[in-house]
């Protein structure tokens, strides 16, 4: 197993976690998808610390850091999921267009 | 106790408690600021008890740091020359709050502003740092702006703005010239009393144009001819209160700052100018009085004859001699004194007849006879009749400015006589003749006035039958002023 | 007490005082005249004691000086400053002495007749706290050793006289006559004013016995100087002793009431100017021109003040002419080396003109016009009035034993040996003088009656107004006789001139007879014209000169000049203030501001054209260019704008990678 192998691992990931976010019309699905793109980035932490700095701990430090904050932000984001679901009894997307200038 | 401090800042405080209380609470605003003046005034008083006249330099001296960075001091002291005018300005400031209790619009603002004034007065007088001495000069420059600007006659606002801008305009440059001497002194300060023996390493070229930069600022403020022309305005629309600390204090701080600042730091810049100004001087005499002459409007023609009588200072000062330093001083005192109660006293009969048209009365002796020899004793004293407080001063002018000076000081007599023509036919007009019916219903003043006037008229006579004690306080000091050496 | 001295000013400055602040102003009280009455009496009383130590030789030294320091205050020598202090105190001399007798004795009279002239006035009080004020400057400007304060009361003594001219101010005339007093007096003290700045530039004191040795000293005072000085006094003097050509306010000041014109304008005040020359005497005798100037001055006045008051109708103007008259021939005196008789002329003067005011106060009283046209006859009406006045106008005339005769002969033969043409004019002027006093007492009191009405109601008057009359007719009758006894004032005055002012030229010994035959013949002539009732050759004569007799009564047009001069600084006045208002104010001052405010409104201009306009060009360039793209992109899909960003990072990236 070298670098390259999780950096594929990783790379795949991330383009899966985007795929689906500019492609799913489900608000949920989207943040699942946001999941996916996290988590590339996890990988590539640690398989960066683990090779290149065998001894360090930042990149799986970095790394834990990183999954609670994606927690919270689920958290975050559910709820608001949540109201805007309350608010137009709809969680598909392509119906939100608020933003529109 | 740093009882210059307390003197300076008791009328801020004042201001302060006075912009807490509600606008309607009149009672205790009106004692709110005869309170701080009036403590303003005892303080400057038990300076005086402790004031050692043998002695001619600064006495109850203070000094803190305020701007190291810069070298500016908060440094505050008394000499012979800045005591009288601190005590004029307490004095005087206290009579023009009483004669404010007349005041009925927004009277909050008005006593505000009032205090804050005073503080900037006293200030200029005590400043012992240039810095300091001219964020006090500016620091009189906004209350006089909404005095007159809100509680003035009828053009009050070209007035203000006028009075205000004239002013600005000659403190910008003494801003300059502030600048200048402190860049060009070794060490760089801003300390008055240390820039006094800074004057050594200055060539004669930049003491000029120092001393014409500062020139500017005093020039329009005394007011010095050709800069004279803001005073007759911003007097005749100023509220009479705000009339007689214009004249009686505020163009006292030119003249104050020509003697310590022009003569005491740049001898030859001061050297180079006498002679415009014992020219200036006689003009502002002799043109002044004729300006009066013309002039139907009493509060106009008290106006210009403060052209005439600040001329007399200049002679004073001109001459370079002891006895002119002292009598230019002593007409600071006298003439805040005397022209402070003129005005107060054209206030009196314009609050009744809302007229101050010369013409426009006759043969008021009969109707209101203390008020008549109020202004009787008042025009007297201005005229310098001897006996009243005017005539040491301006015969001192004299005798100091004939020294050097004959004939400038001999057409300046002139004067004399053009002033005694314009206040007797005043009093001929307004006062003696048949009685014009038309004001059958005019009442003598009331005790407010009385108050507020009263106490300068006795110091009108008290000053012109003994002037002793005054001319004690400040001899020392001129004596030393023109004998150090230069 | 020559000791206690100085109360002598100070006493009636502080009754005037009381009378003023603790009275009440009440037409009938008799308190307040009491109390000033009470006072000078006392006045006197110290005077007569001083003038009697004085004469007697009692006092060492003599003259006596009592000085206390007024103040201290900055003086300069060579430049350098010092504390120098000023002298207020007094000097007492013969000259001081015999003026302050003078002085209290006429004021008391004075006081005393007023209770009945001015009795019932609603402003009784402030009347005699007026006269007080006036006595009491006056006998500081008699008692004072320093200049300074001479000066000082010399101008109080002009307030008072202001004052009192304008005592019936409700009247335009008298308001008028007492400005026009104070100015004239003030353009005369202008000059004086520079005397004594002079006088402190040479010698550095006001002290009079200092300037007196100074003066003596060789070298102190150049001739130069002296004359400057003297001139300036004479200036002053001119205008308080209204003589030439300052002498227009005196007949004026006549508006004041009758009372005042005896103490002030007759016997005192204006003798003031008399007294600044001779106490300043040292000064005229290091300067032969301010001499010479002081004496044709006085000559002058002499001439011109006699010729008008031939003319003249109003009683009390009449005797205004003359006091002017006489006391240019005290000035012509004083000029001509003569201190002693001018002072002595001043002395005797002062009580037969005192006597004659009086007295035409009386008639005034009486008849209720000063206009002699309509008075006539009134010498049985008024026995006592007349009686004294006849004695006056003989004094005044010359006639031996009264007391003029005594001073005008000493007057007359001091300039006699001066200048003989001066002793010619003079002499003319003296038998003038006995010409037109002798119309006056013919008009007033000689013949039959012009106006029965007022004729009819004419009455002797009370008393109180009497007696004073009496014994100024005592003292006019006296004086002369009993002051020039055995040289008795000259040794009393003393005034010793330098070697070279002494004249050694005597006058004939027929010189007084002469002088007194020509004076008889005047008033024969007088008495030709006036005193026959009949004035057909008055008339006629006044037909036949008459632009002679117009110029007399316009006062040879001094007055014409005077107010021509007060229009001419009218003028320059108005001139002065359109210049003010119009070229420096509004044309420099505002025209600064104006300037201020076009480059103010150009700067704007640019600003808002050009500068404003380039920064919101960009503004609604990169505005304008959002827009576009806005409208080019967006739908408000939230993964349109993800994709956007997908994109884009995916075209940096490979524009990173691909470097």
């Amino acid at each position: 197993m070298t670098l390259a192998h999780y950096l594929t691992l990783s790379g795949l990931l991330f383009l899966i976690g985007i795929f689906g976010a500019l492609t799913r019309r489900n608000i949920i699905g989207i943040l699942m998808s946001i999941e996916l793109v996290f988590n590339a980035a996890n990988i590539n932490l640690a398989a960066f610390n683990h090779f290149r700095h065998p001894g360090g701990v930042a990149g799986q430090a970095v790394a834990l850091f990183f999954i609670t904050i994606a927690a919270a932000e689920v958290v975050v984001g559910l709820a608001l999921v949540l109201a805007i679901y309350r608010n137009t009894d709809t969680v598909y997307v392509e119906e939100f267009s608020l933003l529109k200038g | 106790m740093p009882i210059l401090t307390l003197i300076t800042f008791l009328p801020i405080a004042g201001a302060l408690v006075i912009l807490c209380l509600p606008k309607e609470a009149e009672k205790p605003i009106q004692i709110t600021a005869l309170v701080s003046a009036g403590l303003s005034f005892v303080l400057s008083l038990c300076v005086l008890y402790g004031f050692d006249r043998a002695q001619p330099l600064m006495q109850f001296m203070e000094n803190a740091d305020w701007i190291p960075s810069m070298h500016v001091h908060y440094a505050l002291g008394v000499d012979g020359l800045s005591l009288p005018l601190v005590l004029l300005t307490t004095f005087v400031t206290v009579l023009a709050l009483i004669s404010s209790l007349g005041i009925k619009e927004r009277i909050k603002e008005y006593f505000f502003w009032f205090l804050v004034l005073e503080a900037g007065m006293i200030g200029v007088f005590e400043a012992l740092d240039l810095v300091l001495f001219y964020v006090f000069w500016e620091m009189t420059l906004v209350p006089m702006y909404f005095l007159i600007g809100i509680w003035g006659g009828p053009k009050k606002e070209f007035a203000a703005i006028k009075f205000f801008l004239y002013t600005l305009a000659g403190s910008v440059f003494m801003l300059l010239a502030i600048l200048a001497v402190y860049f060009n002194s070794t060490p760089n300060t801003f300390d008055m009393l240390a820039l006094m023996h800074q004057h050594v390493n200055w060539s004669a070229r930049f003491q000029i144009l120092v001393f014409l930069g500062f020139y500017f600022g005093f020039a329009i403020k005394i007011p010095a001819f050709p800069f004279h022309t803001w005073l007759p305005l911003a007097h005749v629309e100023a509220p009479t209160a705000v009339s007689v600390i214009l004249a009686a204090v505020l163009l006292k701080m030119g003249v104050y700052g020509l003697m310590r600042i022009s003569y005491g730091m740049l001898p030859l810049g001061f050297a180079w100018f006498i002679k415009p100004l014992i020219i200036i001087a006689t003009i502002n005499i002799v043109y002044g009085a004729l300006c009066a002459m013309a002039q139907t409007d009493m509060k106009k023609m008290v106006a210009y004859s403060s052209v005439n009588h600040m001329g007399y200072c200049l002679l004073g000062i001109a001459g370079l001699t002891a006895t002119g330093f002292q009598g230019a001083v002593m007409q600071m005192i006298t003439h805040g004194i005397i022209t402070g109660s003129l005005f107060l006293l054209v206030g009196v009969i314009y609050d009744r007849a809302h007229t101050r048209d010369i013409s426009a009365f006759g043969g008021l002796a009969v109707r209101v006879p203390t008020y008549a020899g109020l202004m009787f004793l008042a025009c007297f004293a201005s005229l310098g009749l001897p006996g009243l407080a005017g005539f040491i001063s301006e015969f001192f002018c004299f005798l100091g400015a004939f020294q050097a000076w004959k004939v400038y000081a001999a057409v300046s007599v002139l004067g004399v006589l053009a002033t005694a023509a314009f206040f007797l036919r005043m009093m001929e007009k307004v006062f003696l003749g048949p009685f014009n019916n038309k004001w059958a219903g005019l009442t003598d003043m009331n005790a407010r006035e009385l108050a507020s006037i009263v106490p300068l008229t006795v110091m009108t006579v008290a000053l012109g039958v003994y002037p002793k004690w005054a001319l004690d306080i400040m001899k020392e000091t001129l004596i030393y002023m023109i004998n150090t050496p230069r | 007490m020559v000791e206690h001295a100085y109360l002598i000013p100070l006493l009636p400055f502080l009754v005037s005082l009381v009378i003023l602040f603790f009275f009440d102003e009440d037409a009938h009280s008799p308190y307040a005249p009491y109390l000033g009455i009470a006072t000078m009496f006392w006045c006197l009383v110290q005077s007569l004691v001083i003038f009697h130590q004085a004469s007697s030789g009692a006092v060492h030294p003599w003259p006596y000086e009592g000085s206390w320091e007024w103040f201290s205050f900055a003086a300069d020598s060579a430049g350098k400053g010092f504390s120098a202090a000023m002298p207020i105190g007094i000097l007492i001399d013969g000259a001081a002495a015999v003026m302050l007798v003078v002085v209290t004795l006429v004021s008391l009279l004075v006081q005393v007749y007023s209770l009945g002239y001015m009795h019932g006035d609603p402003r009784f009080k402030r009347y005699y706290a007026y006269l007080s004020f006036f006595t009491a400057s006056m006998l500081g400007l008699v008692v004072s050793n320093n200049l300074l304060v001479t000066f000082a009361c010399w101008e109080l003594v002009g307030v008072s006289s202001y004052l009192l001219i304008g005592f019936w101010f409700e009247k335009p005339a008298p308001a008028y006559a007492s400005k026009k007093a104070f100015m004239t007096t003030k353009l005369g003290d202008c000059g004086l004013y520079v005397a004594l700045l002079l006088i402190w530039a040479k010698f550095g004191s006001f002290k009079i016995s200092m300037l007196a040795v100074s003066a003596a000293t060789p070298g102190v005072l150049t001739p130069l100087a002296a004359t400057a000085i003297g001139l300036g006094i004479l200036c002053g003097a001119a205008g308080k002793s209204a003589q030439w050509p300052l002498f227009i306010w005196l007949p004026d000041a006549m508006e004041g009431p009758t009372p005042v014109s005896a103490l002030i304008h007759a016997a005192t005040m204006v003798a003031a100017g008399i007294y600044l020359v001779a106490k300043t005497y040292f000064i005229y005798a290091a300067s032969p021109v301010a001499m010479e100037a002081v004496a044709w001055i006085g000559l002058i006045t002499a001439l011109l003040a006699a010729t008008m008051a031939l003319v003249a109708y109003d009683i009390k103007r009449v005797l205004a002419f003359s006091t002017v008259s006489q006391l240019g021939f005290m000035l012509c005196a004083l000029g001509c080396g003569g201190y002693t008789a001018g002072l002595f002329h001043l002395t005797t003067h002062a009580f037969f003109k005192a006597l004659l005011f009086l007295g035409a106060g009386s008639v005034i009283h009486s008849v209720h016009t000063n206009d002699m046209r309509q008075m006539g006859g009134l010498s049985k009406k008024m026995p006592v009035t007349f009686g004294t006045m006849f004695v006056a106008t003989l004094a005044i005339a010359g006639i031996w034993p009264f007391a003029g005769y005594f001073s005008k002969d000493m007057i007359l033969e001091r300039v006699y040996g001066h200048n003989q043409v001066m002793f010619g004019l003079l002499t003319f002027a003296a038998l003038l003088t006995a010409f037109y006093m002798f119309r006056m007492i013919f008009l007033t009191f000689v013949g039959d009656d012009r106006d029965h009405e007022r004729h009819h109601h004419a009455h002797e008057s009370p008393w109180v107004m009497l007696w004073p009359l009496c014994l100024l007719a005592f003292l006019s009758v006296v004086s002369g006789a009993a002051l020039a006894h055995n040289g008795f004032f000259e040794h009393l005055v003393n005034y010793k001139l330098p070697e070279g002012l002494m004249t050694e030229t005597l006058a004939p010994r027929l010189m007084p007879y002469a002088v007194t035959a020509l004076v008889c013949g005047s008033i024969a002539l007088s008495w030709f014209f006036y005193g026959r009732n009949d004035f057909t050759l008055a008339e006629s004569l006044k037909a036949r000169c008459s632009p002679i007799f117009s110029v007399l009564e316009n006062r040879y047009g001094f007055d014409a000049i005077f107010l021509s001069l007060v229009a001419f600084s009218d003028r320059i006045a108005k001139f002065a203030f359109w210049f003010d208002s119009s070229v420096i104010d509004q044309f420099f001052v505002d025209g600064w501001g104006l300037i201020t405010r076009i480059c103010a409104e150009l700067s704007g201009l640019f600003d808002n054209l050009f500068v404003d306009r380039t920064v919101d060009g960009f503004g609604g360039l990169s505005m304008d260019a959002g827009v576009l793209l806005r409208s080019l992109v967006t739908h408000g899909q939230v993964q349109e704008y993800l994709m956007y960003i997908a994109v884009a990072v995916s075209l940096f990236t490979i524009l990173i990678l691909s470097r």
